[in-house]
C-alpha cells in the first residue's frame, strides 16, 4: 500500500481501536454485525436468528416427565451432526454453564414413523424415560408398542439417565417394537 | 421384510471380551466365567441393591443416608456378601446376578438373571415382575410369560429368570441394519445389554456407548 492508503486506513482503525482498548472489559467482545460499519462489506447476524422459532410451552409434569419440552424450530433442513459425534454426561461442559436445556435432535430408525418436528430443547433433568413417554405420545403408539431411544445409533441408555449433550446437543435415534424378550 | 441379524458363538465370545475389556476399565465387575470343559462360558456380574431402588456403595461406606449412587458410578462389590451388611436390613438388600449366555438356538444372547435377599431367600417371579422398571412394565404385563419365566440355568444347572431370546432379533435387527448403514461397527453384546439389561434391573453406564466407537477407531 502507498503511504497515503495506509493512512487512510490508520484513520478508520483508529476509532475501531480507541473503542476496543477503552471499552470495560466484559464489552470487548462485540458481535461481528455491531463493527460492520468499520468495514467495506456489511456483515448480517446468523442466519438463524432471522428464522421465526416456534416455541411450544408445554405445562411441566410433575409426574409422567414426558411435557415440558420445548419445539426449537419446526421442519428443518440444516444438516444433521454427525450420529458418531461423542455424547457425554454434560460433565465436558465448562463450570457455570448457565444452559438449562439439551437441543435434541430425533432420528427414526427403521418403520418408525418420523416425528414432524425432530428438533427438541429439553430440560436437563429430563430423564430418558419421560423422553420415551413424550415420543409414544406424540406417535401415538400403543400400549403394545414399545419404544426405544439410541445414543450412538446403537446404546441404549438407561431410563433413568438424565439428558445430557456434547456442547448441550444431544442426537438421539429412535425405535418401536412390539416384540420383546 | 428386513433379513434377521444372527451371532455366531465365536463372534458372541469376542463381543464379550471386548465389552469386559471396558467393563474392567471402569471397575463395572463384569467377568468371563468358562463352562468346565472350557468350550464356552458366559458373562457374570453381581451387584447388590437396596430395595427401595438405591444402590449399595462398597464396602466401608455408610449406608445411613443410603445416598442414591448415580447409576453409571462404578463401584468396586465385596466377594462375600457376608462381609457388605452393617447398618442396612438384611431383608432390605438384594443381591442381583445376571448372566449373558450364547444361545445356540436362537443365535442370539440370552440374560439369565437371579435375585435373593441376604439370608438366601430366593425373589419371587412375582417380585421379579414387580421390580421391572415402570418404562417396561406396561409392556411386560400385556405378555409376562413370554418374557420372564424361570428356568434351568443350560451350564450351571440351577434355576435362574431368564428374559426370552425369541423375539431379540426382532427389536435388534432395525438398529443393526441402521448402523450398518454408515460403516459403524456395533458391539452386539454391549447394544443389546443396554436395551434388556433396565428391564430387570441392570443399567450399563454411559461409557459403554463410547467405548464402541473407540474400539472400532482403533480397529480401522
Amino acid at each position: 500500500m502507498t503511504s497515503r492508503e495506509h493512512q487512510v486506513s490508520l484513520c478508520n482503525c483508529v476509532p475501531l481501536l480507541r473503542r476496543l482498548l477503552c471499552d470495560a472489559p466484559w464489552r470487548k467482545a462485540r458481535p461481528l454485525h455491531a463493527l460492520s460499519r468499520y468495514f467495506r462489506s456489511r456483515v448480517f447476524p446468523s442466519k438463524m436468528a432471522e428464522e421465526p422459532q416456534s416455541v411450544l410451552q408445554l405445562p411441566p409434569s410433575s409426574a409422567a416427565g414426558g411435557e415440558g419440552l420445548t419445539d426449537v424450530s419446526p421442519e428443518t433442513t440444516t444438516p444433521e451432526p454427525p450420529s458418531s459425534a461423542a455424547v457425554s454426561p454434560g460433565t465436558e461442559e465448562p463450570a457455570g454453564d448457565t444452559k438449562k436445556k439439551i437441543d435434541i435432535l430425533l432420528k427414526a430408525v427403521g418403520d418408525t414413523p418420523i416425528m414432524k418436528t425432530k428438533k427438541w430443547a429439553v430440560e436437563r433433568t429430563r430423564t430418558i424415560q419421560g423422553l420415551i413417554d413424550f415420543i409414544k405420545k406424540f406417535l401415538k403408539l400403543v400400549a403394545s408398542e414399545q419404544l426405544f431411544i439410541y445414543v450412538n445409533q446403537s446404546f441404549a441408555p438407561s431410563p433413568d439417565q438424565e439428558c445430557f449433550g456434547s456442547d448441550g446437543k444431544l442426537v438421539l435415534h429412535y425405535c418401536k417394537s412390539q416384540a420383546w424378550g | 421384510m428386513e433379513e434377521d441379524e444372527f451371532i455366531g458363538e465365536k463372534t458372541f465370545q469376542r463381543y464379550c471380551a471386548e465389552f469386559i475389556k471396558h467393563s474392567q476399565q471402569i471397575g463395572d465387575s463384569w467377568e468371563w466365567r468358562p463352562s468346565k470343559d472350557c468350550s464356552d462360558g458366559y458373562m457374570c456380574k453381581i451387584h447388590f441393591q437396596i430395595k427401595n431402588g438405591s444402590v449399595m456403595s462398597h464396602l466401608g461406606a455408610s449406608t445411613h443416608g443410603q445416598t442414591c449412587l448415580p447409576m453409571e458410578e462404578a463401584f468396586e462389590l465385596p466377594l462375600d456378601d457376608c462381609e457388605v451388611i452393617e447398618t442396612a436390613a438384611a431383608s432390605e438388600v438384594i443381591k442381583y446376578e445376571y448372566h449373558v449366555l450364547y444361545s445356540c438356538s436362537h443365535q442370539v444372547p440370552v440374560l439369565y438373571f437371579r435375585a435373593s435377599f441376604l439370608d438366601g431367600r430366593p425373589l419371587t417371579l412375582k417380585d421379579i415382575w414387580e421390580g421391572v422398571h415402570e418404562c417396561y412394565k406396561t409392556r411386560l404385563l400385556q405378555g409376562p410369560w413370554d418374557t420372564i419365566t424361570q428356568q434351568e440355568h443350560p451350564i450351571l444347572g440351577q434355576p435362574f429368570f431368564v428374559l426370552h431370546p425369541c423375539k431379540t432379533n426382532e427389536f435388534m435387527t432395525p438398529v443393526l441394519k441402521n448402523s450398518q448403514k454408515i460403516n459403524k461397527n456395533v458391539n452386539y453384546i454391549t447394544s443389546w445389554l443396554s436395551i434388556v439389561g433396565p428391564v430387570v434391573g441392570l443399567n450399563l453406564p454411559l461409557s459403554y456407548a463410547k467405548a464402541t466407537s473407540q474400539d472400532e477407531r482403533n480397529v480401522h
